[in-house]
């Protein structure tokens, strides 16, 4: 097996991993090696095609649609040169200081995780959009809230140039959206940071990994030769995201003595409702989620966010079949959509396994709780639906396939909760947060404040597994905050660490 | 759909099902087993024999009954059915789909 050697391994290059490959960039300089290994590809400019299944292969684990162990919810997790920050929708939130102060995590001062954050909103272009660039989509919701007395937000976007494509969730073709890999991973590249794609670690040992290079049918073949590797590491970083990054420490025999490692996960599950418009709006150009609404984060627990999506995904979120659905469906340059995150608890029950092959299995229920915040949400978005003047609205819990304006004061009726149950509907989470918990000790946590592996020096994790519990909001500027905190302090004690 | 389209159809969800695991295929093909003579505990038939009403009845049943394993494969089959159709381009034009990579003289007031 060939072997290669650096100073530090960082295993992923989302939005912890380009963010911690960035940050120790300056250790090249000080003569140090630092080398980032990433199981996806590096896509071709030409390559974003826009085609929904061919992208979802080409951008996703297991096409978009990792199932959780119940089959009641699907994950939707990138993998790539970039891993989720080529896929998500850009929105760029700082993390609220009641989330840090809930996290209780020692050492995490929320003022600390603001100025990092705000780093990265500049570095990533994170601005307003300007009126003219909104779509009607979008801005119906606005209208709709403002008529029911909703406050709504706009989304702050990561973005230079963008075209108004939609195709954000399928890779931006415009290469506007400005993910690691358009930021923080050429930047590292430039600095001397080595990036090797298509590269799968499959076991963590003493200051070792063993990992394996397999070219898919897209994107530029890997700088390494197919076949599998030992790469020896003074410090490893895993930054492989809330499924993979735990699922390769089990793999690596690290739970045994982390009792916390895989537990805790918190996916904000997620609904897609449509409301069908009288006339023909401006919905997939322009860019798909400019405003959120928080109004009922605290008193119902979920949270509403303009969305649009593409026709597969679009057809396999409705509840239903046959001539409704294909009216439907053909309604599309007609159909408004709002997707519904519900704000779900950090319990040990729900966690991340291996199954008999080593992969990955995610062990999750949903609390009776969560569905509440579901059946809520839906609701509100009906009443949204009507407000803005849509014809009819589509809910998962619906008595019916069609709620028709008619029947706007009857939305409660008609949206029971008794109809909302797992397994019937289209339940998503694109936010996968948990697994490598921070705290203080071993018994509930598996890093320290600092991302160390708690008993391990040379081990930190910097990605979303580290959230204690969920952040109320799009994880992605939190997960880079994390990161760069991260590589603050293995720069400050690189002198030790990489001795 | 032409035949091409089912040819096209049927690439997607044979490419979709070689990626899932054997035991994801096995279940898949129980599944339909199930919904072509579960029918005839009930109506005497199998699926091919019962008529529209019963057939959408039988179908409903099974996505929205008491049974979560039925709901959970019936949400799976109807997934994967939807792929290939909708996964195609070719279906872009018949739902008013009409993606551009620059779209920024499209935007303004409609509704």
């Amino acid at each position: 097996m060939p072997e290669r050697e650096t100073d530090v391994l960082v295993i992923g290059s989302g939005a912890g991993g380009g963010a911690v490959a960035k940050e120790l960039a300056p250790l090249v300089a000080a003569g140090k090696r630092v080398t980032v290994v990433e199981w996806g590809a590096k896509l071709r400019p030409e390559e974003y095609t826009g085609r929904e299944v061919d992208m979802a292969e080409k951008l996703y684990f297991d096409s978009g649609g990792m199932l959780t162990q119940d089959r009641a919810m699907t994950l939707a997790m990138g993998r790539a040169y970039g891993g989720s920050t080529v896929v998500y929708t850009g929105t760029s939130l700082t993390v609220p200081e009641r989330v840090i102060a809930k996290w209780g995590v020692p050492g995490l001062d929320w003022r600390d995780v603001v100025t990092r954050s705000q780093k990265y909103l500049e570095e990533n272009n994170v601005h307003l959009l300007d009126e003219d660039e909104i779509n009607d989509n979008n801005r119906l919701f606005l209208d709709g809230c403002r008529h029911l007395g909703i406050r709504v937000e706009q989304f702050p976007i990561n973005v230079k140039g963008c075209r108004g494509s939609s195709l954000c969730n399928l890779g931006c073709p415009s290469l506007a959206k400005q993910g690691t890999h358009r930021v923080q991973l050429p930047a590292a590249e430039r600095a001397g940071v080595e990036v090797v794609t298509n590269c799968r670690v499959e076991r963590i040992g003493e200051r070792e990994v063993t990992a394996s290079v397999m070219n898919p049918a897209w994107g530029e073949p890997s700088s390494w030769e197919p076949g599998r590797y030992r790469i020896r590491a003074k410090l490893v970083v895993v930054s492989s995201g809330a499924v993979q990054g735990p699922a390769l420490l089990l793999r690596s025999g690290f739970g045994d003595r982390l009792p916390a490692l895989g537990r805790y996960l918190t996916l904000h599950p997620a609904l897609i409702l449509v409301g069908e418009h009288e006339h023909e709006i401006t919905n997939f150009y322009g860019h798909p989620k400019s405003y959120y609404c928080d109004e009922f984060l605290e008193s119902e627990r979920f949270l509403l966010e303009t969305c649009m999506y593409f026709p597969f995904t679009t057809a396999k979120n409705l509840i239903g079949f046959g001539a409704e659905h294909s009216e439907l469906m053909r309604a599309f340059p007609r159909l408004q959509m709002i997707l519904v995150l519900a704000i779900d608890p950090a319990l040990p029950s729900n966690r991340l396994t291996l199954g008999g092959d080593g992969e990955p299995v995610v062990d999750y229920t949903l609390t009776e709780p969560v569905i509440d915040s579901l059946h809520a949400s839906m609701r509100a978005s009906a009443r949204i639906f009507f407000a803005a003047g849509a014809r009819r609205v589509h809910a998962p819990a619906g008595v019916r396939f069609f709620i028709d304006r008619s029947q706007a004061d009857r939305v409660d009726e008609l949206i029971p909760r008794e109809r909302v149950v797992p397994g019937r509907m289209s339940v998503t989470s694109a936010h996968v947060m948990g697994g490598c918990r921070m705290g203080s000790g071993v018994a509930d946590s598996v890093t320290d404040g600092w991302g160390q592996v708690h008993g391990t020096p040379w081990l930190y994790v910097a990605d979303a597994s580290l959230f204690p519990h969920c952040s109320e909001i799009n994880p992605y500027v939190t997960i880079m905050a994390l990161a760069d905190r991260v590589a603050e302090r293995i720069r400050d004690r690189a002198g030790e660490l990489l001795a | 759909m032409d035949d091409d389209g089912w040819a096209r159809f049927e690439a997607i969800i044979d490419s979709a099902l070689a990626e899932r695991p054997p035991g994801v295929r096995r279940q898949i093909g129980t599944f339909l087993n199930l919904i072509r003579i579960g029918p005839a505990l009930r109506w005497g038939r199998t699926f091919d024999g019962l008529d529209d009403r019963r057939r959408d009845a039988w179908l409903r049943w099974l996505q929205d009954g008491p049974i979560g394993l039925f709901r959970q494969g019936f949400w799976g089959l109807k997934t994967l059915l939807f792929m290939g159709y909708y996964g195609q381009c070719e279906v872009w034009t018949e739902i008013g789909y009409a993606p551009l990579f620059d779209a920024r003289g499209r935007l303004g007031a409609g509704a």
